[in-house]
């Protein structure tokens, strides 16, 4: 199964970040899968036409986090879920976002439960699958 | 540690009693792409020419591949490509004419080959003249002359200047595909700061011909922040705080533009100041860089002082 990033410079987030996050959902939603390979740095580079340092950038900090592993010689593949880390600055993180998101349901005066409903839809796409 | 392929110590230059470099150490190491940004005037060019020689220092110096550039020999500058500012060619050449002129340059190096692959994939014809060619396709030719010797060192003064979004592209794809092959080395200028964002995996800011940031891409998006901080009074006048560049206020808010801070100095200064909350707010890098560039203070980021 082939992955689709797409990234686009000059925005607030950068680039790394925009793989990162990118390669996450495809592992979230299921698309890409425990043991499936990733693109190669330099196949993906030059694909997106920027610099490897940047896409090899995003690899190691995914892997920092669990969610990649690499054989050297062989390539970058999807971690064992069960070797995940969940430090407690990554749920941080996550429960800031979710704030935010929160936060603009709130203002656009959505009820609590139709935000509920929402979330729980939500989840269902990625979860289904595993 | 890679080999370093360019070196400036002090390099220092005057015109007339214009300062238009001031002191700049550099050193940029085998395999990076650097992106070499300032506004206009900021002294890049002239930068550049000091590089190649092609301009006297008044004071300092500069080096490629380790040969003083007031003094390179012909064989270190086969292994340097220069992409000349406005892509200036002979008018009244063809492209074939041209090919010929330029490979007497590269007496052994010159890729016949590459060079009539190139032509190909850009849709030009050898037969054209440089003055009926437009902008962008006098930019492929360039590119294409500079790249068919395969120079170890590239160095580029704002390539993409007036080009079009697709012929941009192409540069680029250029240019990932140059540093792919090892141990090029590129250098480049450009006021298109996604075009940076892509390509460089180093930054080099200079102002005023001063340098005022050498570090990774990465490291500078990381690194210049806006912070805005959410007050339930007026905001205070008196702004303390490490890394402050320049800040913007209304009635209730205040948003600092900060470099280098960490997010507990952040929180620190919020708690001392009895700021309700804060928010670091992401911004591209071209913001990023005219807020770096425009600051009330002056402040400088680096990457090679500690050795």
């Amino acid at each position: 199964m082939g992955i689709w990033i797409q990234i686009s410079a000059g925005s607030d987030k950068p680039i790394y970040a925009q793989i990162m996050e990118q390669v996450s959902q495809t592992i979230a939603k299921g698309i890409l899968k425990a043991g499936d390979k990733l693109p190669a740095v330099r196949k993906l580079a030059a694909e997106l036409v920027v610099n490897p340092n940047t896409v090899a950038n995003a690899y190691r900090l995914l892997e920092k986090e669990g969610l990649l592993t690499t054989k050297t010689g062989s390539g970058t593949f999807v971690g064992d879920p069960k070797l995940r880390s969940k430090d407690i600055s990554q749920l941080n993180a996550l429960a800031e976002r979710m704030d935010t998101l929160i936060g603009q349901g709130v203002n656009l005066g959505f009820s609590g439960d139709v935000l509920m409903k929402m979330f729980k839809d939500r989840l269902g796409k990625f979860t289904k699958k595993s | 540690m890679a080999d370093v392929i360019l070196k400036t110590s002090g390099l220092t230059k005057y015109y007339g009693s214009k300062l238009a470099v001031d002191h700049l150490d550099l050193k940029i190491e085998a395999g990076s792409i650097c992106g070499f940004v300032g506004r206009n005037g900021a002294g890049k060019t002239t930068v550049i020419k000091l590089l190649l020689g092609l301009l006297k220092p008044t004071a300092g110096s500069a080096s490629i591949f380790g040969c003083d550039s007031q003094n390179l020999t012909p064989d270190i500058r086969q292994r340097v490509g220069y992409v000349a500012e406005g892509h200036r060619l002979i008018r009244w050449m063809t492209i074939a004419r041209l090919e010929k002129f330029q490979r007497a340059f590269f007496p052994g190096q010159w890729d016949r080959e590459f060079f009539a692959e190139m032509i190909d994939y850009f849709e030009l014809s050898k037969k054209q003249k440089v003055k009926h060619l437009s902008s962008g396709q006098r930019a492929q030719v360039s590119l294409a002359l500079t790249l068919v010797p395969h120079p170890e060192l590239l160095i580029m003064d704002d390539p993409t200047l007036g080009l079009d979004a697709a012929i941009r592209r192409q540069f680029l794809e250029g240019m990932i595909r140059l540093i792919m092959e090892q141990g090029r080395t590129v250098l480049f200028s450009s006021h298109i700061l996604a075009d940076v964002e892509r390509v460089a995996d180093r930054l080099i800011v200079i102002d005023k011909g001063v340098l005022r940031a050498d570090c990774t891409t990465e490291q500078f998006r990381d690194s210049v922040k806006k912070v805005r901080f959410s007050f339930d009074k007026t905001p205070p006048e008196e702004i303390d705080i490490d890394g402050y560049l320049n800040s913007r206020r209304s009635e209730k808010e205040l948003e600092l533009t900060l470099v280098k801070t960490t997010e507990q100095k952040i929180a620190d200064w919020a708690q001392k100041t009895g700021a309700e909350k804060f928010d670091i707010v992401q911004t591209s890098l071209e913001d990023q860089f005219i807020d770096y560039t425009a600051p009330q203070k002056r402040s400088r980021l680096f990457q090679w002082e500690k050795d």
